[in-house]
């Protein structure tokens, strides 16, 4: 093999998400760490945003094929359930290009603590700016969408219907 | 988005590379992560504790999977589907994890090799092996009843994981920690459908009051800990469901009453048969259809 | 309402109609978007509503055929992929609805028209799934004709359903993905898996073909509809294009797609199929198709034996409405 000038870690991070393709794993916060093993084995270690995904295999899939394209032999790639995946690991990249691709980005997370988790019985009082003409004036449509972290609003200025990547 | 792009991506299926290239077979959902079982504690219990936990999540999302396609509004069938991919993927990490402890009952007897863990678990094993409660495998019957149900059992649930997340089995603590945001608002939005039922129509009212007397007894098996909870609570990996009896008492009566529902008294608690293996009638047709077209096909790979 | 831009052009001079349309017909002739506040004739509105709303429809009717797997998928693995497909079209068909509002529809009446039959849906979810392998073949071949379908119409000059459109394709590449993906499996599997997937190849591939709708010669909204840019190419243009993309992955999978006539041609480098058989097409559309009464009753069922659950919901939001 020729030698390898590429960092490892810049090939993981050009990979995209099967979903959001205008995301990469980096920006969603889904690729946690990528190292190099003493033995030369590319280690890339992701998360999933939820217990359900089911696109973790095409991801290992999709992480693998770039790095063996890069010239990377041996790759292995590894899943890490803590700490849990929250919108609050999508980065600031990730949360422009969200809003330029008409999804409203999240806003902070809830904060967890230990012990019982209070019941909530009001409607959740979300927010979110119309990512096509930026009006505050919005309504959610449904609380849930295509996954769960995705709601879907509408725009009373423009009309526009949006999907909101909820705080989770 | 350039068409053009677009077309050429949908078109790289030759030479078997490109987006088409899978061939990874399975993807384990542990994959990666370090398994190994904590000091102390005994595998066989920490796998039994797993298929416990799993099953409840397993048999729920089947219960749930039936309204796809069924529910009242749009809105409501992706909300119902979501909360039931979501059981699906605890249920799969907790499979996983009592595969990787070693767990894994009768299942290899008809399971073969290339089939994962996880679906030897939920595909192989006989309905006396199942050690989920009655109350996910009791028919869901109308709307306000399975919204009730999933509220019972979202409750307990979430207050089992809460502390959970605190187990000195590290993967059971990142499985109850991922799944506590999960659970909050499965529940909140059970809670909320509770809500608007009880406190809605003279119709609603009455099925909703009917779907709690339905669902009540059921709460009687939730609190007794099996042998195996009562040494792994000992050992600082398990939660003893005892101690969250009054948590989930006082958020189901604060509903209720919102709800402008009666409170049935509380059932006279007994241990969970269903966490022995003994089921009701309504267990078989129910894997019947889980696992009907897996075991049609012993040496299959999907 | 008080949205500015209304406001605006309410007050100011009211143009009379055919300034108006003057001022359409040079935003279409621009390429450029007509978006919900804008003037538009009627006639393109309503074009629209039907347009979108058959989408919508397709997408809420097609979570029957897969959604019957849900409970039996043969892995718990193939079973969450599923459930989250089945979720992402319901997904995607409240997205178009909420498109088909902007232009002044109302989602609880576009359904009553799916309901009485007043409205079509793809004609392709009329078919049963049989097997397993029908889930797999309704990934790449239904989605893959329904891309085909779509992506033209990420150009669609109305603002709202162009870019639905653009994010329907992105989930829709996945879905066509993760059923390709499924086939292969089962190709590299036992000898009944082959089986399968040969089979429900051979029941699929020419009703994916219908998909694309009538042949040019015979469709009847199509010129008014290319000429306002909200459809972008023909029927058969659109069709053969999926052809030669679908022959070479057939090849891959190691399938033989039902059609002896099938052949590259040398001189275009596209390929010849035979006749499709349009009397079944029009059977289907009619709602004569094996399936059409089971999905329309199911819909039906949902919103009638349900109807209490909106009643209730109703009934508290205005108990407790401040």
């Amino acid at each position: 093999m020729s030698t390898v000038v590429t960092d490892p870690r810049d090939v993981a991070e050009t990979v995209t998400d099967p979903e959001l393709p205008m995301l990469t794993l980096a920006d969603l916060g889904v690729l946690r760490e990528v190292r190099t093993a003493d033995d030369g084995t590319v280690v890339v270690t992701i998360t999933p945003t939820y217990s359900g995904c089911p696109a973790m295999g095409v991801m290992r899939a999709d992480l693998v094929h770039a790095l063996h394209r890069a010239g990377f032999a041996d790759v292995d790639v590894r899943t890490v359930l803590s700490p849990p995946w929250s919108t609050d690991w999508i980065s600031e990249d990730g949360r422009r290009k969200l809003a330029e691709g008409g999804i409203a980005p999240p806003g902070h997370a809830p904060v967890r603590t230990a012990g019982p988790v209070p019941l909530s019985l009001g409607p959740t009082r979300r927010t979110a700016s119309c990512p096509l003409c930026g009006s505050a004036d919005t309504e959610e449509l449904s609380e849930f969408s295509g996954t769960a972290c995705k709601a879907l609003r509408r725009c009373r200025t423009c009309r526009e219907p949006f999907e909101h990547v909820k705080e989770i | 988005m350039h068409e053009e792009t677009v077309y050429d991506a949908l078109d790289t299926a030759h030479g078997g590379e490109g987006q088409w290239a899978f061939g990874t077979g399975f993807d384990d959902p542990l994959a990666g992560v370090d398994t190994t079982v904590p000091d102390g504690v005994e595998p066989a219990d920490l796998g039994a504790y797993c298929l416990m936990l799993g099953d409840d999540a397993l048999v729920l999302c089947q219960r749930l999977t039936e309204w796809a396609t069924r529910a009242p509004e749009l809105e409501e069938e992706v909300a119902i589907a979501n909360c039931g991919l979501d059981l699906l993927g605890q249920a799969r990490l907790l499979l996983a994890r009592a595969g990787s402890a070693g767990v894994l009952g009768r299942s290899r007897r008809h399971a073969t090799d290339s089939i994962p863990d996880e679906d030897a678990l939920a595909y192989f094993r006989d309905p006396d092996e199942f050690v989920h409660h009655h109350l996910v495998e009791a028919d869901g019957g109308d709307f306000a009843q399975t919204m009730v149900r999933l509220l019972v059992a979202s409750t307990f649930r979430l207050a089992l994981f809460a502390q959970l997340r605190e187990s000195r089995d590290p993967v059971l603590s990142a499985i109850a920690a991922k799944g506590v945001p999960e659970l909050t608002y499965h529940r909140d939005h059970a809670a909320r459908w509770v809500l608007r039922l009880g406190d809605g129509t003279s119709e609603s009212h009455r099925r909703a009051q009917a779907g709690v007397e339905a669902v009540w007894p059921l709460l009687a098996d939730l609190f007794t800990a099996t042998e195996v909870e009562t040494r792994l609570t000992a050992a600082g990996v398990a939660v003893d469901p005892a101690g969250v009896r009054e948590e989930v008492r006082g958020v189901l009566t604060t509903v209720l009453e919102r709800a402008t529902l009666t409170v049935p008294a509380w059932p006279a608690e007994r241990p969970s048969p269903g966490r022995a293996g003994e089921h009701t009638g309504e267990l078989a047709p129910l894997l019947a259809t889980l696992q009907g077209l897996a075991r049609e096909h012993p040496a299959a790979t999907w | 309402m008080s949205a500015p831009t209304l406001d605006r052009r309410e007050t100011a001079a009211v143009p009379d109609e055919a300034a108006l349309q003057a001022h359409f017909d040079a935003t279409i002739a621009a390429d450029r978007r007509v978006e919900p506040r804008d003037w538009m004739p009627e006639a393109y509105r309503a074009g629209l509503v039907r347009q979108i709303a058959q989408h919508a429809h397709s997408e809420i009717i097609g979570m029957q055929p897969e959604g019957d797997w849900l409970l039996a998928a043969p892995s718990l693995r193939r079973k969450a992929v599923l459930l989250a497909k089945v979720q992402d079209e319901a997904g995607h068909g409240m997205y178009l609805y909420s498109a088909a509002e902007t232009l002044g529809a109302d989602r609880a009446d576009l359904t009553d028209k799916l309901i009485e039959g007043r409205q079509k849906y793809s004609s392709i979810f009329n078919y049963p799934t049989l097997t397993y392998a029908d889930c797999g073949v309704i990934g790449w071949l239904v989605d893959g004709a329904a891309i085909c379908n779509q992506v033209p119409l990420c150009r669609s000059s109305y603002g709202p359903y162009a870019r639905a459109m653009i994010r329907v394709c992105k989930e829709e590449s996945f879905h066509q993905r993760q059923g390709y993906e499924l086939l292969m499996t089962m190709m590299r599997g036992t000898d009944a898996q082959r089986a399968m997937v040969q089979d429900a190849v051979d029941r699929w591939w020419w009703p994916s073909l219908m998909m694309f709708g009538p042949p040019d010669d015979d469709s009847p909204n199509s010129a008014q509809s290319m000429a306002w840019g909200v459809k972008r190419h023909s029927n058969d243009e659109l069709r053969q294009r999926y052809v030669d993309m679908s022959v070479p992955q057939a090849a891959a999978l190691g399938v033989t797609l039902p059609d002896p006539e099938l052949a590259l041609d040398p001189e275009t480098g596209r390929y010849r199929f035979g006749r499709i058989d349009w009397a079944e097409f029009k059977q289907v559309i009619s709602g004569n198709g094996p399936c059409n009464a089971e999905r329309v009753s199911r819909r039906r069922a949902a919103r009638d034996d349900n109807a209490w659950v909106l009643e209730a919901a109703t009934a508290y939001a205005d108990k407790h409405a401040s």
